[in-house]
């Protein structure tokens, strides 16, 4: 390409602009799935869950239960959020190859992927300030130190973003709405068994799960970070580790889903 | 020079779905029409140039996939919002400040379709809107792809007549890949034929018309009295149920109107028909028995 045409290239591709964060937030907004799955059932499960337990325990470990429950059940936002929500508004569009329209009309991926990433951030802060602002008001939560609170947000932040590369490979790979919805609905579920989201606690799996749900960051959010939930010392490491195995399994994955969908001509 | 194809090969798994030999140039400005059965390669050849799918050999180009602008066989877009504001999102601009764009949606009858959403618009709106946005790209070569499919009849005239009428004084580039010959003859003034991959003509109409069909072609109805009355000419290659004839010169086409006077025969005369042109390439490519002729 000449160096007219590289110019001429450059001003004619679209990039991230602020009607492309427009259209995405409208984009979200269509989507009912988002909207329960991400603000409606958190809520209506910690509430739920709080309250069922909270009587269950004595009066000066409430307190420390209903943290544990809060912080849990915070965590369905990102994975609805991100990994269903997202999931069943991309794959429909795989599946209808909206995205190779979009790419055909100028825009990169990139752009496409930026302007999804920020508006589904956006929505995910917007969810976590309602949970946060609803649950202080229904339920009795102890004031949290900022340290402990500022790693709770960036790891929910951290967990939403892998989850959300997961799947978006995944609808890039099966391109069908049905396969896409059905695996995340099974890996959803699976994974709030696993990490203690549905009540039951990780230690009291077998053995051989326990082992899988260690893996999992949402484990340690799930069961240990309500510890120094006002202060105090924890041990990261398995925690960090997690992380690191999770963000590397997302990123072979993204990978081959960017392989396999590869534009030929650049 | 626009675009250079050499020694182009796509396969879908084994099975070999574009072979062009053949170095093929498009040159800027040219109104390429693609045409072929189903099968033949035409919506393979358009992905391969747009770089959608695998192929080897070489596209020659000063000019980027995303630079080509394209309204594919099926175009779909979300359905959470009113087509004005993915249309607006698409091209960047506001329809309200961009006199341009709402000349277009004017050109096309859309403006009661801005505030349906997509899954509300017909068959014709759907592409319609494609089309919009595709001309507002003002790129330097524009596909349309089996643009017309899925419309009846008559929608389908009124949009290849739209389209003729828009591009009309105009200096785009065109690579329009049709089934139906009428559309074409509208639109494209070259044509390149392909047949299970392989390409069987490519040139300008008239040029491949004179070369495959002669001067000018007279068709009839297939009676058995049209047959006996007409035997003494060419006959060409043509539909069951139409003889076509084909003339070399004014004379020959003196002697056969006067027969068709004189014997007050229906008849249709044409210098630029498609449809004849391309069976009869296709039975010159193949030969006599169907095969491939070196």
């Amino acid at each position: 390409m000449d160096k007219y045409n590289e110019d001429k290239y450059n001003k004619n591709k679209k990039k991230c602009s602020f009607r492309m964060l427009c259209y995405e937030l409208r984009n979200i907004n269509g989507n009912f799935m988002t909207h329960f799955f991400g603000i409606v059932f958190p809520n209506i499960m910690c509430l739920l869950v709080s309250t069922v337990i909270g009587k269950q325990v004595p009066d000066a470990v409430r307190s420390e239960v209903t943290v544990s429950v809060v912080i849990c059940m915070a965590l369905i936002m990102p994975m609805s959020i991100m990994f269903l929500g997202y999931g069943s508004l991309y794959s429909q569009e795989v599946e209808r190859e909206i995205p190779q329209r979009m790419r055909l009309f100028g825009f990169s991926e990139k752009s496409l992927i930026t302007a999804k990433i920020i508006i589904h951030l956006l929505f995910l802060t917007g969810a976590m300030l309602l949970y946060a602002v609803v649950q202080s008001l229904l339920l009795d939560i102890p004031k949290p130190a900022l340290s402990s609170l500022l790693i709770l947000l960036m790891s929910l932040y951290l967990i939403g973003v892998l989850f959300m590369v997961i799947v978006h490979s995944m609808a890039n790979i099966f391109r069908r709405f049905s396969v896409t919805f059905g695996v995340s609905m099974s890996i959803y579920f699976l994974l709030m068994m696993l990490t203690g989201m549905m009540g039951i606690s990780t230690d009291k799996l077998p053995m051989v799960w326990q082992r899988i749900a260690r893996t999992l960051p949402m484990t340690y959010i799930s069961n240990d970070f309500a510890e120094f939930w006002q202060g105090g010392s924890y041990n990261f490491m398995p925690y960090i580790q997690s992380c690191i195995f999770m963000t590397a399994l997302t990123g072979i994955l993204a990978m081959y889903a960017q392989y396999r969908g590869r534009r030929v001509r650049k | 020079m626009l675009l250079t194809i050499k020694q182009l090969q796509v396969k879908y798994g084994s099975r070999m779905a574009l072979q062009i030999e053949e170095p093929l140039s498009f040159d800027k400005g040219e109104r390429i029409g693609v045409i072929g059965s189903n099968g033949a390669g035409k919506s393979t050849l358009v992905k391969a140039l747009l770089g959608l799918v695998d192929y080897q050999g070489s596209i020659i180009t000063q000019i980027r996939p995303e630079q080509m602008a394209v309204h594919m066989q099926t175009n779909a877009y979300v359905n959470t919002m009113p087509v004005k504001r993915i249309m607006e999102t698409i091209l960047n601009t506001s329809i309200r400040e961009n006199r341009e764009l709402q000349e277009l949606i004017g050109f096309f009858e859309f403006q009661d379709c801005l505030s349906k959403r997509f899954h509300a618009l017909s068959g014709g709106q759907k592409q319609k809107l494609t089309i919009i946005m595709v001309m507002m790209q003002k790129a330097e070569l524009t596909f349309y792809d089996e643009v017309t499919s899925g419309l009846d009849f008559e929608s389908r005239q009124k949009l290849t007549e739209k389209l003729a009428e828009w591009y009309r004084d105009k200096e785009d580039s065109l690579i329009i890949v049709s089934h139906y010959y009428e559309e074409l003859e509208q639109l494209a003034d070259k044509i390149l034929l392909l047949d299970q991959g392989r390409v069987v003509a490519y040139g300008k109409v008239r040029e491949l018309f004179r070369k495959y069909c002669g001067d000018a072609v007279y068709v009839l109805e297939n009676t058995p009295e049209n047959r006996r009355l007409a035997a003494d000419f060419r006959e060409l290659q043509s539909p069951d149920h139409l003889i076509a004839l084909s003339c070399q010169d004014r004379e020959e086409e003196r002697r056969m109107l006067s027969l068709f006077v004189e014997h007050n025969m229906n008849f249709k005369r044409s210098s630029s028909d498609i449809e004849i042109m391309s069976i009869n390439a296709k039975a010159c490519f193949y030969g006599e028995d169907g095969a491939r002729t070196a």
